[in-house]
């Protein structure tokens, strides 16, 4: 099945360590909103791709403010 | 509302494998791909999750678009000189046309992504290849010999030539540019040395 375009939300972060990305994940995966998720720290923006048929790019944002992360969409 | 556009995909998958070839794995990044296809590296995310997925995929992609170049119009069944002859047209086709292909899967070979992308490669050639050579021994029209012995006569002198080829000059150093003569020359020599 391939993914709805409209459905990822991209956000730049400052996520740094694979131990942080580790967990970030581990709880957003079991969010029943989010289908998929990843963090690309090889890049520079260490962005964060969500694919949610339901969540908003701020409702993302809040998230990760909440487990102590800067979080912005990026465009 | 967002949509798929082939044409800017088509654009990133060449300049990705551009930019792979010339800066390696290493110094590949989301962001100077993004800049050398002048669109947003938000827009890239859209498309591939990070970049190891983008180029396994890309690879991947290559891989199977290079085995049906290939493998066109080949049957194991051939006779062998036939068989052979076509392999060398169509493996030459594709290497000429696609250096910077031929130049990332050489790079793949010794990177972390090439069990992903060799495996499916090996799955789609090695059935037709390996059929290939045992029919052409079945039927007296080779020697039985190991795999590796086999490659080394049948296609490396072909691989070597390109190799000269792309890199623009001989062994000794000399300019050398590949011609179809060239090719069939080496070829006759080849089907010499392993006909029986």
């Amino acid at each position: 099945m391939t993914t709805d375009l409209n459905h990822i939300l991209i956000f730049k972060t400052n996520i740094r360590t694979k131990t942080q990305k580790r967990k970030l994940l581990g709880m957003l995966s079991t969010h029943s909103g989010i289908q998929q998720c990843s963090v690309d720290l090889s890049d520079i923006d260490r962005v964060l791709r969500i694919v949610s048929a339901c969540l908003t790019h701020q409702q993302i944002i809040s998230i990760l403010q909440q487990q102590g992360f800067d979080c912005a969409e990026l465009v | 509302m967002r949509t798929r556009n082939s044409g800017k995909e088509q654009l990133v998958k060449q300049k990705a494998i551009e930019l792979l070839v010339r800066d390696g794995f290493e110094g590949f990044s989301m962001n100077k791909l993004a800049r050398a296809c002048d669109i947003s590296v938000a827009t890239l995310y859209i498309y591939y999750k990070d970049k190891d997925d983008l180029i396994i995929r890309i690879a991947l992609e290559e891989a199977e678009r290079m085995t049906q170049i290939v493998l066109k119009d080949f049957n194991p069944e051939m006779d062998f000189e036939e068989g052979l002859r076509l392999q060398w047209k169509n493996r030459s086709d594709y290497m000429l046309k696609n250096p910077g292909t031929s130049a990332l899967f050489e790079q793949l070979r010794f990177s972390t992504f090439s069990e992903p992308v060799f495996k499916q490669v090996k799955a789609n050639f090695g059935n037709a290849m390996g059929k290939f050579m045992k029919n052409a021994v079945s039927r007296g029209e080779i020697n039985a010999m190991p795999m590796e012995v086999y490659w080394s006569v049948a296609f490396a002198p072909l691989y070597n030539l390109i190799r000269f080829h792309q890199e623009g000059k001989n062994m000794a150093g000399k300019p050398f540019v590949l011609t179809r003569k060239l090719i069939w020359q080496t070829f006759d020599l080849t089907i010499k040395g392993i006909k029986k």
